[in-house]
């Protein structure tokens, strides 16, 4: 297990390394001269040149790659052109914001999205099987922006039951930051009433953001399940009087769970391109609004910065994923070459 | 052409893909008719400041903009944007990423390697993070989001049409046509890539409804069509500032893009049904 | 089934979000602090270094954490000593020296002298950044010298009279301080963009700093000024910026913030207004709408197309319909209020035939008035947008047609540092950074600054350069008056820009807030004497 773990891992690396030089090609193809963006409004030719030796910009064109590889690999992305910070800095107080986010909204996908999907099953050809037909193809269908939008409408503005923005009352502080992540570095810090406050933050927009996962995991339940319920050996339990629920328990479960765990790699492009729109809408400070932020004031270092993230964290879980996958069922392991 | 009179056939019997079905042809019909079919086609361009956001009335069934336009108007003849941008890039993306697969599929060495290793680093950002990068380098447009949504979605056909061309690669009938003396151009032409055509439908019809979400949130966060285009991604951000009373501003455009991605989604589900026996089979 | 429905109640419970979990978060936060802080939702500036960037959100630091020699008070502004006690000008209007007042600390508690002025200047000068922008062409690093601990002497290379001005726009700087965070000779701008080393009333909490999404002040008990004059000043000020318009809106109208930003969307007045715990804030202001048109692209290098565009905009749906008549058409490029404007000057009216017959004449004369015209707005302001897609629906009415480019404030001045890569036309505001007409006509059609913003119409007219040249340095109030009245003559006559409308500053407010003092220059961003009601 641990050598197909190390070689799943190897795997992952030409693709970062690709993703690595893809955002040095993106930087260069940028209309107008980088130096001259690094050196501000009002700059003199004589400045623009010293930056450009400065920043290696006079070097071969393969050169300046191979610097960019070793920067990024070293974990220095540059300053950010607009707030003259390190990058990464700022991404590192933005990104547990969008991942506390995405894996509430993950975890709501699979606690309702796995029970919708066996109930659809077990029902199958019923009232509940046709609703949630036609939940799981309209959850794809929403754009995610609009749905924040009416739901903030509805339950922040109308009814006002629910917050309308961020990730907690703005007249608290942020707590201490261990994590980042508000639940955890609250309870740490002994702030109940922080926690509860972010926990109520949090409704809105991971309700928002988990239904595209919510409808395709329902999906993939709904029919892993139908297609073992066809199985010979359930059939021949189910002649021997085995009930629908305990058939379910033990036989499909455990089925549908390794095609869930499939899902989540896809899944996790998905909430991300999701929490942009999400974040946009309820003033999330995580990576999204970030990503926006950076394309309103032209930061192309930022916008790299966080292509570069993303990639590396969704490289890594689908890497994780994998690992799990082979672990709840060791012939994938076999299966790679 | 035998595959698609096959794939049709169960598509008409299972009511949920005749839904999708009947609904991406009324929305292709409102797209050619547009301009007949608006109660006030000149509202693509025109404003009217003295009825600024009127609520929906008979003269307004959908009420009226921040700029008194028509808002029925303009989701009708938005229709004919979002499904030009979904063809384009769905059709762009196709010419890129089936040579792509078939190349790939077909041949071993180095080459074909690097080709889906390439796919693989394409595959490795999520799509939206990369067309904002693109969309923001090139200059905001429309164009450069066709371009971007373009150079994101193509590998998802590299990678469809590379899992068929390998799966008929090892096929007998390929074998038997070598055999008697086929060139590789014409095999793959002429009978892997009808093989494989029903996967394309398939990826192709749930990639209009993916590209139409995705040029919507384009528009919807400036970097994809520029006002006054009746885009409805853009319509839902500018009714944004007019919440909570417009309430119908954002409302119906939003609608417009579900109905449509809906109709898409059904339509591929249907087809995958239809092109996958195992799968209609689970289904009954 | 009834497995489905158990299983149903089972994810219904397990649901987050019970009703009374906020009512009990709620009590108790109102437990443990007595009052709410004020949070302050306007935007916060790309970094906060004072000497990097120079924007109207800038001047919220500016103003707070740090103190200039001199600083406009009041509306109209005027201009007051400040950390200086007095100065005096050589008669060549040269040498300006100025006097220290005593006893000024930084947050640090290290004394404010006249090197740290000195060190100030010359960190501006060589960063070379937006706020320099004023300073460069007339002061050299070595024009700015202390002959003793309370005493700065500025020697200009020319006569400059909107220098004293343009003083307030340098914050004085602690030069120990940024000097020992001083990395490769960077003036300790990587440090600074997140710290502070000013003396101003409030000081930043580092720690609490995340750009562009949180920023937490405290008062500076030891400020020069003392505190007498608020009784009951706030000891922490969170700034929450909120980037959407709506939202922010929102927020303070649940009373989550405590001041938006002071573009207050005219649709939304009303609302807030109605709210009990919110009101507008409505105050005179110098902000100038402007349609920029670059005059060395074709067809704008010929005048009566220049006519003919502004002819085709309708100031009066505008600024009454859309805008709610809650600005004032300005009908040239300085504001309604400013001194050196004619008191005679008669805007242009929106009149379709007249635009027509000088398209008319522009075509005969072989100006391209068929081809497409791009105009570029700022996509996040809203405003910019809406006068778009007016003005392209009128001026298709005269046969022009009109491309709408959504971009942004960074892209677009980025572009406009040369005329060819500068829009066909483009919008934006030019606010009030000093109290001078040199901040608008001065700055925007002097052909000495092109490839600047402000200069981005490209326009250039000897005559124009020479009154303006003239003007600035001159010391002579009414020479420069009359100066300034002919200049602003000529250059509405050749219509290079469409000059809109000038700002009421519209700021949402929750009623608690006390004792805010508006000054046009940073919009009234001064804490100092801001004390909440319960």
């Amino acid at each position: 297990m641990a050598r197909y773990i190390l070689r799943r891992a190897l795997l992952a690396l030409p693709a970062l390394l690709g993703l690595i030089l893809l955002t040095f090609v993106l930087t260069r193809i940028i209309p107008g001269d980088p130096a001259a963006a690094l050196a501000g409004d009002s700059a003199t030719p004589a400045q623009i040149a010293e930056i450009r030796t400065r920043y290696g910009l006079d070097r071969p064109i393969w050169e300046q790659a191979v610097v960019h590889v070793r920067q990024v690999l070293t974990g220095d992305l540059g300053s950010s052109i607009f707030s003259g910070r390190p990058v990464m800095e700022e991404i590192i107080f933005r990104l547990p914001a969008t991942l506390e986010l995405t894996f509430a909204a993950m975890l709501l996908s699979i606690g309702i999205g796995i029970p919708l999907g066996l109930l659809a099953a077990l029902n199958h050809n019923g009232p509940i099987d046709h609703v949630v037909r036609l939940l799981s193809v309209g959850g794809l269908a929403v754009a995610s922006f609009w749905l924040a939008i009416m739901l903030q409408l509805l339950f922040a503005m109308e009814w006002d039951v629910l917050p309308l923005r961020g990730r907690s009352d703005l007249a608290y502080g942020a707590p201490p930051f261990h994590t980042g992540f508000y639940l955890i570095d609250s309870l740490w810090a002994g702030q109940w009433a922080l926690f509860l406050d972010s926990l109520w933050h949090l409704v809105l927009p991971a309700v928002t953001l988990c239904l595209p996962g919510l409808a395709s995991i329902a999906r993939f339940t709904r029919s892993g399940v139908l297609e073992a319920l066809q199985k010979d050996y359930v059939l021949y339990a189910r002649a021997v009087g085995y009930g629908s629920f305990r058939l379910a328990t033990i036989y499909v479960l455990r089925n549908a769970i390794t095609v869930t765990v499939t899902q989540i790699g896809l899944l996790f492009g998905a909430l991300i391109s999701g929490a942009v729109a999400v974040e946009a809408i309820f003033d999330w400070p995580g990576l999204g609004t970030y990503a926006v932020q950076a394309i309103l004031s032209a930061d192309y270092k930022a916008l790299l910065a966080v292509t570069l993230v993303v990639g590396v964290v969704y490289a890594a879980i689908n890497v994780l994923v994998d690992v799990l996958q082979a672990l709840i069922d060791p012939r994938v392991a076999e299966d790679i070459r | 052409m035998n595959t698609f009179r096959q794939m049709l056939r169960p598509i008409l019997r299972d009511p949920v893909a005749t839904l999708g079905l009947l609904l991406v042809l009324l929305a292709v019909l409102v797209a050619v008719f547009a301009p007949w079919l608006a109660p006030y086609p000149e509202d693509a361009y025109e404003s009217h400041l003295l009825q600024r956001l009127q609520p929906p009335s008979a003269a307004f069934p959908f009420g009226t903009d921040n700029l008194g336009r028509d808002i029925l108007s303009r989701v009708i003849l938005g229709t004919r944007s979002a499904i030009t941008v979904a063809v384009s890039v769905v059709g762009i993306s196709m010419l890129i990423g089936v040579p792509v697969g078939l190349w790939a599929g077909w041949r071993d060495g180095w080459l074909s390697e690097t080709l889906m290793r390439v796919t693989d680093v394409f595959l490795a950002v999520p799509q939206l993070i990369l067309a904002l990068a693109l969309g923001q380098l090139m200059a905001p447009g429309l164009t450069t989001a066709m371009v971007a949504l373009s150079l994101t979605y193509w590998p998802f056909f590299a990678r469809t049409v590379h899992a068929e061309t390998r799966r008929l690669r090892t096929a007998l009938f390929v074998d038997a046509l070598a055999g008697l003396g086929a060139g590789t151009p014409r095999i793959l032409l002429a009978h892997v890539l009808p093989n494989a055509a029903p996967a394309i439908l398939v990826r192709a019809t749930i990639g209009m409804g993916f590209t139409i979400l995705t040029a919507a949130l384009l528009g919807f966060l400036g970097v994809g069509a520029a006002p006054p285009s009746p885009d409805w991604g853009l319509a839902v951000a500018e009714a944004r500032q007019h919440l909570p009373e417009a309430w119908w501003f954002p409302t119906f455009p939003g609608l417009a893009i579900l109905l449509l991605v809906l109709g898409f989604n059904l339509l591929g589900d249907g087809l995958r049904d239809a092109a996958d026996p195992r799968l209609r089979r689970s289904r009954h | 089934m009834r497995l489905g429905a158990a299983l149903l109640a089972g994810l219904l419970a397990a649901a987050p979000g019970i009703a009374p979990v906020p009512a009990q978060a709620q009590a108790q936060v109102q437990a443990q602090a007595p009052q709410r802080p004020m949070v302050w939702g306007d935007s916060l500036t790309a970094t906060l270094d004072p000497h990097a960037v120079f924007d109207v959100p800038s001047q919220y630091i500016l103003l707070n954490a740090y103190d200039g020699l001199m600083r406009y008070q009041g509306n109209p502004p005027e201009l007051v000593p400040w950390l200086a006690s007095s100065h005096t000008t050589s008669p060549d209007g040269l040498t300006w020296e100025f006097t220290l007042k005593e006893g000024v600390r930084f947050h640090d508690g290290t004394p404010l002298t006249a090197a740290d002025v000195v060190y100030s200047f010359r960190r501006l000068l060589a960063m070379n950044r937006a706020p320099a922008a004023a300073f460069v062409p007339v002061l050299k690093p070595e024009g700015v010298t202390a002959p003793d601990a309370r005493t700065i002497r500025f020697v200009l290379s020319s006569a400059y009279a909107p220098f004293l001005s343009a003083l307030p726009l340098v914050a004085i700087v602690n030069q120990k301080l940024v000097e020992a965070n001083t990395v490769n000779n960077d003036w300790g701008a990587a440090w600074l963009a997140a710290n502070d080393a000013g003396s101003g009333a409030y000081q930043v909490d580092a720690a609490t700093y995340r750009a562009r999404t949180a920023l937490d002040l405290n008062r500076f008990p030891d400020h020069f000024l003392g505190w007498s004059h608020n009784r009951r000043p706030m000891e922490v000020v969170r700034t929450r910026p909120i980037m959407e318009t709506s939202t922010r809106v929102l927020a303070l109208l649940r009373g989550e913030i405590d001041a938006g930003d002071s573009y207050l969307p005219t649709d939304q007045v009303e609302r807030v207004e109605r709210n009990a715990r919110t009101r507008v804030q409505r105050d005179e202001t110098m902000r100038v709408f402007v349609i920029r048109m670059n005059n060395r692209k074709p067809p704008f290098d010929n005048l009566d197309a220049r006519l003919c565009f502004a002819h085709a905009f309708n100031y009066e749906g505008f600024n009454n319909v859309i805008l709610k008549g809650l600005v004032i058409r300005n009908a040239g490029p300085n504001p309604n209020g400013l001194w050196g404007n004619p008191p005679d000057l008669v805007p242009y009216a929106f009149d379709l035939a007249k635009a027509k017959e000088h398209c008319d004449k522009a075509r005969a004369a072989g100006a391209p008035i068929g081809r497409e015209v791009e105009i570029h707005i700022q996509s996040e302001l809203e405003q910019t947008t809406q006068a778009a897609q007016m003005f392209q629906a009128d001026l298709r009415r005269v046969g022009i047609n009109l491309k709408i480019v959504p971009n942004t404030w960074a892209n677009i001045t980025a572009a406009t540092t040369r005329a060819e890569s500068t829009p066909d036309t483009w919008i934006h505001w030019v606010s009030s950074y000093f109290i001078d007409p040199e901040n608008w006509i001065g700055q925007m059609y002097d052909s000495r600054f092109h490839g600047t913003w402000k200069a981005s119409s490209w326009y250039a007219n000897p005559q124009v350069d020479a009154l303006l040249t003239k003007a600035r340095a001159s010391l002579d109030q009414a020479e420069r008056s009359r100066l300034y009245q002919e200049a602003t003559r000529i250059v509405v006559a050749e219509s290079p820009d469409i000059w809109v409308y000038n700002t009421v500053n519209l700021r949402g407010m929750s009623r608690r807030v006390q004792g805010y003092n508006f000054s046009p220059v940073g919009s009234g961003g001064e804490l100092r004497t801001i004390w909440l009601e319960n």
